[in-house]
């Protein structure tokens, strides 16, 4: 064991911080950092709610507003809930597989440098006073060169490639390590449902993005180069730039949906102490929401004017994927129904997700429907609906997910008595807040306003939204305190403190550099319920870094594999596509020249290591 | 922490060209002379560049001054300094006596900041401005 940590160890100090490659170090990374980015998107929300909390408001002129919400929605989706669920699969898929690491470990560091580059763009010109203004979907020609002057529109669209090329990297990284690590005896049949979650949301992740890196490039050209594909009078198409993007934003929402529902189901799991009711119907209805994700964007242009044929097609398609939600809702409350629930504060989570994603999805279908969503199209009932299957359909779960790995992250357990204080806070002050929005929208205000007058009668309910909030917020901040102080405070909590079925219980906890002893062998779906002692494998090196690589649908052990070992040079690369990244907004040349640099660091970064084979079809020649 | 002064420099410019002020307190007054210090916050910003060029087509200035044309107003821009250029819209042209000051000086930053403008980014520019009322014109929306 001692040889074991020897070889997965990181180096100690700085050099140790910038080179590791390991995936539990790595998420942590991520989820500090969207602790920080969902702390400071709260006190925008805060601040915007404060401005609307009466008439004729004075704390916010329109720009500032303007600024206000587009920060809010671009750090929210792009660096808050794309990211964090990327980071729950970077730590808990090797964890949930028995594995050492994942499959790219390299990509792993790269992925969040990335990341981190993205979070910099958006938020350095905000401190210097340059914000994005235009939302956080930047439509032409509103961001196009004729309206959008200076560089803000760039500044938000390079965000996007930052955060974009981080979320694909962390993508093909769990996909590979899903599809070709898992231990010997899962099967697909035999997979844990969290695992079918991330997989999923990780090729939906492959399809969509590059949609979205695509507009947002041409976009960039538009601005930079004067090319012309949403200018009408140059033959360009306005309507492009909203197809595409929302090719990649309805599935966005379900890439971050998928994982919840993951999360949800192995907290269901673990709580109802029985294996999941309906497994092989809850992993088609995933599968066939994420098939239906890609076939409705067009629900988010309604009021743009399409063909009668168009909006039918697309208002069935949007009902349709009711069904598969549907299915797995009851699925979800017949596990609880049948089983021996306990409620700890995980579990509550799971309690105030099911009721508030309901009230989210019926009021979906409602707005689902063409001629309803043209009345309530850019009205605060949008805000409400959103905001319910959002917050209520992914934060919730990830809240829940969070108290529920918490120990086995640390090895402490968080405050119970608190984790309640803050469920009851945040829950109460969520549905507080945004169920009036509802009828505010209903009333007719408009989205994106920055005030209104005291003649429309809005005040009462848009005060009652802002004490919710701000009630929301207290919670969050209770929780964030109990998770800091249980880190040193905490009970211990040992390896297995909830009984958990899924194999990343069987680890210590906090799990060790190279996370399991011996890889284990599984036999069915909730292997630590099957067996008092799990049954291992032993032959990977101990004085070397080393993984088990197995078939694709059977799980049959194929051969050993070299595991990369820390290297700096994730780091520099990511600095060298970030100087291209930055270049690009100020001269086409920067992407030319930024090549230089970024093929020198990948020449480096892939420099082999090894000899040449001298046998088989890779053998050097004259051998 | 070590900020290097270029840097800082870089990024007050930067914050100067990039601001946006949208407020009610806008110059009423013609320029006080060649060294009006609001010249430069006219000219040098993005924001009120852009807002001259919308009311460049809006007051149908595009008609004798379009790009390229002989009445190209690149190289006035170049020449001349902004309190000039206020000068010869507000009292060289008929029309000029009616249009606002914040206006006048908002299209003299955006002739000002057209010598520095890449031609094909300019052409892009009116492009997506082929929209707005063009003078006394509207043909309506695109299609």
């Amino acid at each position: 064991m001692s040889r074991l940590d020897e070889t997965w160890a990181d180096r100690p100090g700085w050099w140790g911080f910038l080179t590791t490659v390991d995936h539990k170090r790595i998420a942590a990374r991520y989820i500090v950092t969207v602790v920080a980015m969902l702390f400071l998107a709260g006190m925008l929300a805060l601040d915007m709610r404060l401005q609307l909390s009466a008439a004729n408001g004075t704390r916010m002129g329109p720009q500032l507003y303007d600024e206000s919400f587009s920060l809010h929605g671009s750090t929210m989706l792009f660096l808050v809930s794309v990211p964090v669920m990327e980071a729950m699969g970077i730590w808990l898929v090797p964890l949930m597989l028995g594995a050492r690491n994942l499959a790219f470990p390299r990509l792993t560091a790269f992925s969040y440098w990335l990341y981190l580059g993205g979070v910099l763009m958006l938020w350095v010109p905000h401190a210097l006073g340059i914000t994005p203004d235009l939302g956080w979907f930047e439509y032409p020609p509103l961001s196009g060169p004729g309206y959008a002057p200076g560089h803000r529109a760039d500044i938000w669209a390079q965000m996007i490639t930052f955060t974009e090329v981080a979320a694909l990297s962390a993508s093909v990284n769990i996909a590979a390590t899903i599809l070709k690590m898992r231990p010997p005896g899962m099967t697909l049949a035999r997979m844990p449902f969290f695992l079918w979650a991330m997989l999923i949301a990780s090729l939906m992740t492959i399809f969509a993005l590059p949609a979205v890196m695509l507009v947002t490039s041409m976009l960039i050209a538009d601005r930079l180069v004067s090319t012309q594909f949403f200018t009408p009078a140059g033959g360009g198409d306005v309507l492009l730039f909203q197809h595409l993007f929302w090719f990649f934003g309805h599935p966005e929402v379900y890439i971050i949906f998928v994982p919840a529902v993951g999360f949800v189901s192995a907290i269901v799991e673990a709580f109802s102490r029985r294996p999941l009711f309906g497994h092989i119907a809850m992993v088609l209805s995933l599968l066939s929401i994420s098939v239906l994700a890609f076939g409705l964007w067009v629900h988010h242009m309604f009021a743009v004017g399409l063909p009668r044929l168009g909006n039918d097609f697309y208002t069935a398609a949007s009902m349709v994927i009711a069904l598969p939600a549907g299915i797995q809702i009851f699925c979800w409350i017949a596990t609880i129904g049948s089983g021996r629930p306990r409620f700890a504060t995980p579990m509550l989570w799971v309690v105030g997700f099911i009721a508030t994603f309901v009230i989210g999805g019926l009021s979906g279908v409602m707005v689902a429907s063409a001629p309803l969503d043209l009345q309530l199209t850019d009205t605060y009932f949008v805000v409400a609906h959103f905001h319910y299957v959002l917050v209520g359909g992914a934060m919730f779960p990830l809240f829940g997910a969070f108290c529920y790995w918490y120990p086995k992250a640390t090895g402490r357990m968080m405050s119970e008595r608190w984790g309640i204080i803050a469920f009851v806070l945040i829950v109460g002050g969520f549905n507080l807040g945004f169920f009036p929005m509802h009828i505010l929208g209903l009333e007719g205000m408009p989205r994106r306003v920055y005030t209104y007058g005291p003649e429309m009668g809005w005040d009462g309910l848009n005060l009652l939204a802002t004490i919710g909030s701000t009630v929301s917020v207290l919670g969050g901040l209770v929780l964030v305190a109990n998770a800091l102080l249980s880190y040193w405070r905490g009970a211990p909590a040992g390896a297995d403190p909830w009984g958990g079925p899924t194999l990343e219980w069987a680890a210590p906890s906090p799990p060790p550099p190279y996370n399991f002893e011996h890889t284990p062998v599984v036999t069915g779906v909730a292997p630590l319920w099957e067996h008092d002692d799990l049954p291992v494998m032993t032959g990977l090196k101990d004085d070397a870094r080393e993984v088990l690589v197995t078939s694709v649908l059977d799980a049959i052990p194929l051969y050993r594999q070299h595991s990369p070992a820390p290297s700096i040079w994730p780091l520099l690369c990511a600095l060298a596509v970030s100087a291209m990244f930055v270049g690009s907004i100020f001269t086409a040349w920067a992407i030319l020249w930024g090549m230089v640099p970024i093929a020198v660091g990948l020449i480096l970064w892939f420099w082999p290591v090894r000899g040449r084979a001298t046998s088989g079809p890779l053998r050097a020649r004259g051998q | 922490m070590y900020f290097s002064p270029a840097a800082l420099l870089l990024a007050l410019t930067a914050c100067e060209k990039e601001a946006r002020v949208i407020a009610a307190d806008q110059p009423q007054t013609s320029p006080r002379g060649p060294q009006d210090p609001r010249a430069a916050a006219y000219e040098n910003n993005a924001y009120q560049v852009s807002q001259g060029g919308r009311y460049f087509s809006w007051y149908g200035c595009g008609r004798c001054h379009a790009s390229g044309s002989r009445g190209d107003l690149a190289s006035a821009g170049a020449r001349r300094d902004l309190p000039h250029l206020y000068a010869s819209i507000a009292h060289g042209h008929t029309s000029g006596a009616r249009i606002p000051p914040e206006q006048i000086w908002q299209l003299a930053g955006y002739i000002r900041s057209l010598p520095r403008i890449d031609p094909a980014r300019r052409k892009r520019q009116d492009r997506d401005l082929r929209g707005e009322p063009q003078g006394p014109t509207w043909t309506g929306a695109l299609r």
